[in-house]
């Protein structure tokens, strides 16, 4: 066993006008410490596409978490794909990442782009070996990870952009792998960087993509926990019981809530500080106290960090605004969605009779509601959650 | 002088970035930059009367409506 962890992450265009993406990723969780991504393209674009490519990305990642191998994989989507009526071939191209262990990976490639793999931000070719399954010329590779090695697997849309437009050929795959090394080494969680990968593709084709167009990232790193408090504990002499356990836990912490982070401040002794920056009209100014990492205010901060992850698990339009801003809200989605792998929430179940008012949009309800709504949200992007509460 | 007001959940709802940035302008209109220090702070636990601001230590509620008032009969009075 090693301290790695995978980060997956994706993101898919469709072919403009089309509704339905003849693109699809699966992603399957074997256990914890191996995965199994697949990307799929069908052919053509629509509603065929999108059976062919669904069928065989769902067969490959079910076979292949429960052990088959890969030439079975193969022979099965070969008997239940069905044939085009205009080609007269069933036919879906694919690429399988393989995390075994956050050890080792293996590839396999067929008929897609091949995958990038950055290491230490430099283009790492990896060695491949070429495997003839049914007539079909298959790849493999197995690659043993480092931490900071970067895997992006993309469908031909991506190595097409621009074709006509901006190049003669198409964006080629030494190229892309070009633009992503200048964003490699920030530290952008995967689903970042298949946004960014795609939004320029999306760019080359002047917005109008001529082919579903995916790309799917997948960054080793390194386990890194967090600790988030919110809330005072229901009963007052449980305060320093919870603030012990709080601040000897491993990793950075976060305090959220007025009341919580004065009890925070008392505990460690350490004065309370207040900015008065307004950073943005909807979330309230950050506070600052020794010996904690970000200070900020409670149910507002939290209801626009779950806003920010909501939109983080779709579309991903919003992280230009988290990624840069400095309110309270965008600072937790940068060290919750970014830094974290393994996140413990401490949450108090104080009721504050002040909150308790009809006329403000907060109540102990909907406190503990956005526990759940966002630790739910966490697990979705791969975290380790864990919640105790006082 | 000094003059704390609440940022917390509460008096955030009920106005305080409005009362903070008034505040401010008069404060600097007034060229009253040296004498009155303006400070932020959480909840101060009176959240029913917010906007909760103190000055010198002695509470006061303001609404965002009332900062000009507050501002002439306190602020402006005592320094």
């Amino acid at each position: 066993m090693n301290n790695l962890c995978a980060d997956i992450g994706w993101k898919s265009i469709n072919h403009e006008g089309e509704q339905l993406g003849g693109d699809h990723v699966d992603i399957i969780e074997q256990n914890e410490n191996s995965t199994v991504i697949v990307l799929a393209d069908g052919l053509g674009s629509g509603v065929k596409a999108s059976i062919l490519s669904t069928l065989t990305s769902k067969i490959i990642s079910t076979m292949m978490a429960e052990g088959l191998s890969i030439e079975e994989c193969v022979s099965t989507i070969a008997a239940t794909l069905p044939i085009c009526s205009v080609r007269g071939v069933a036919y879906s191209t694919f690429t399988i990442i393989h995390i075994i262990d956050n050890s080792v990976a293996e590839l396999i490639q067929y008929d897609n782009p091949h995958v990038i793999l950055l290491r230490d931000c430099e283009n790492y070719e990896y060695p491949r070996s070429e495997l003839n399954i049914d007539g079909k010329k298959i790849y493999k590779s197995t690659v043993r990870l480092q931490e900071n090695d970067i895997f992006i697997a993309m469908s031909d849309g991506c190595t097409h952009a621009g074709i006509g437009l901006a190049f003669n050929f198409g964006w080629k795959r030494e190229n892309i792998a070009e633009f992503m090394k200048t964003v490699a080494g920030v530290g952008y969680t995967a689903k970042t960087l298949s946004t960014m990968l795609v939004d320029e593709c999306n760019k080359q084709y002047g917005y109008h993509p001529g082919d579903d167009t995916t790309a799917c990232v997948v960054r080793i790193r390194r386990r890194e926990p967090m600790n988030i408090l919110f809330g005072p504990p229901r009963n007052r002499d449980d305060c320093d019981r919870m603030m012990s356990l709080f601040f000897s836990k491993e990793g950075k912490h976060i305090v959220c809530g007025g009341t919580t982070s004065s009890i925070a401040a008392k505990y460690l002794g350490k004065p309370l500080k207040a900015s008065l920056s307004f950073e943005r009209s909807d979330v309230p100014p950050t506070a600052e106290i020794e010996g904690v990492d970000l200070v900020t205010e409670g149910v507002i901060t939290i209801n626009k960090v779950i806003e920010y992850a909501k939109d983080a698990l779709g579309k991903n339009e919003l992280y230009e605004q988290w990624s840069l801003h400095h309110d309270g809200a965008s600072m937790i989605c940068r060290l919750l969605f970014e830094e974290a792998t393994d996140i413990n929430f401490f949450v108090g179940r104080a009721v504050n009779p002040a909150h308790q008012n009809p006329d403000l949009p907060i109540n102990f309800n909907i406190k503990m509601n956005l526990v759940e709504e966002l630790s739910l949200c966490l697990k979705q992007m791969g975290k380790r959650i864990k919640v105790s509460y006082f | 002088m000094k003059i704390t007001v609440c940022i917390g959940s509460s008096c955030h709802i009920k106005g305080s970035r409005q009362v903070v940035e008034r505040l401010q302008d008069l404060i600097r209109e007034n060229k009253l930059g040296d004498k009155v220090e303006l400070a932020g702070t959480f909840c101060m636990g009176k959240c029913q009367q917010g906007v909760c601001v103190t000055a010198d230590d002695e509470f006061f509620s303001v609404k965002p409506e009332t900062v000009d008032e507050f501002f002439k009969e306190t602020v402006l009075a005592r320094v």
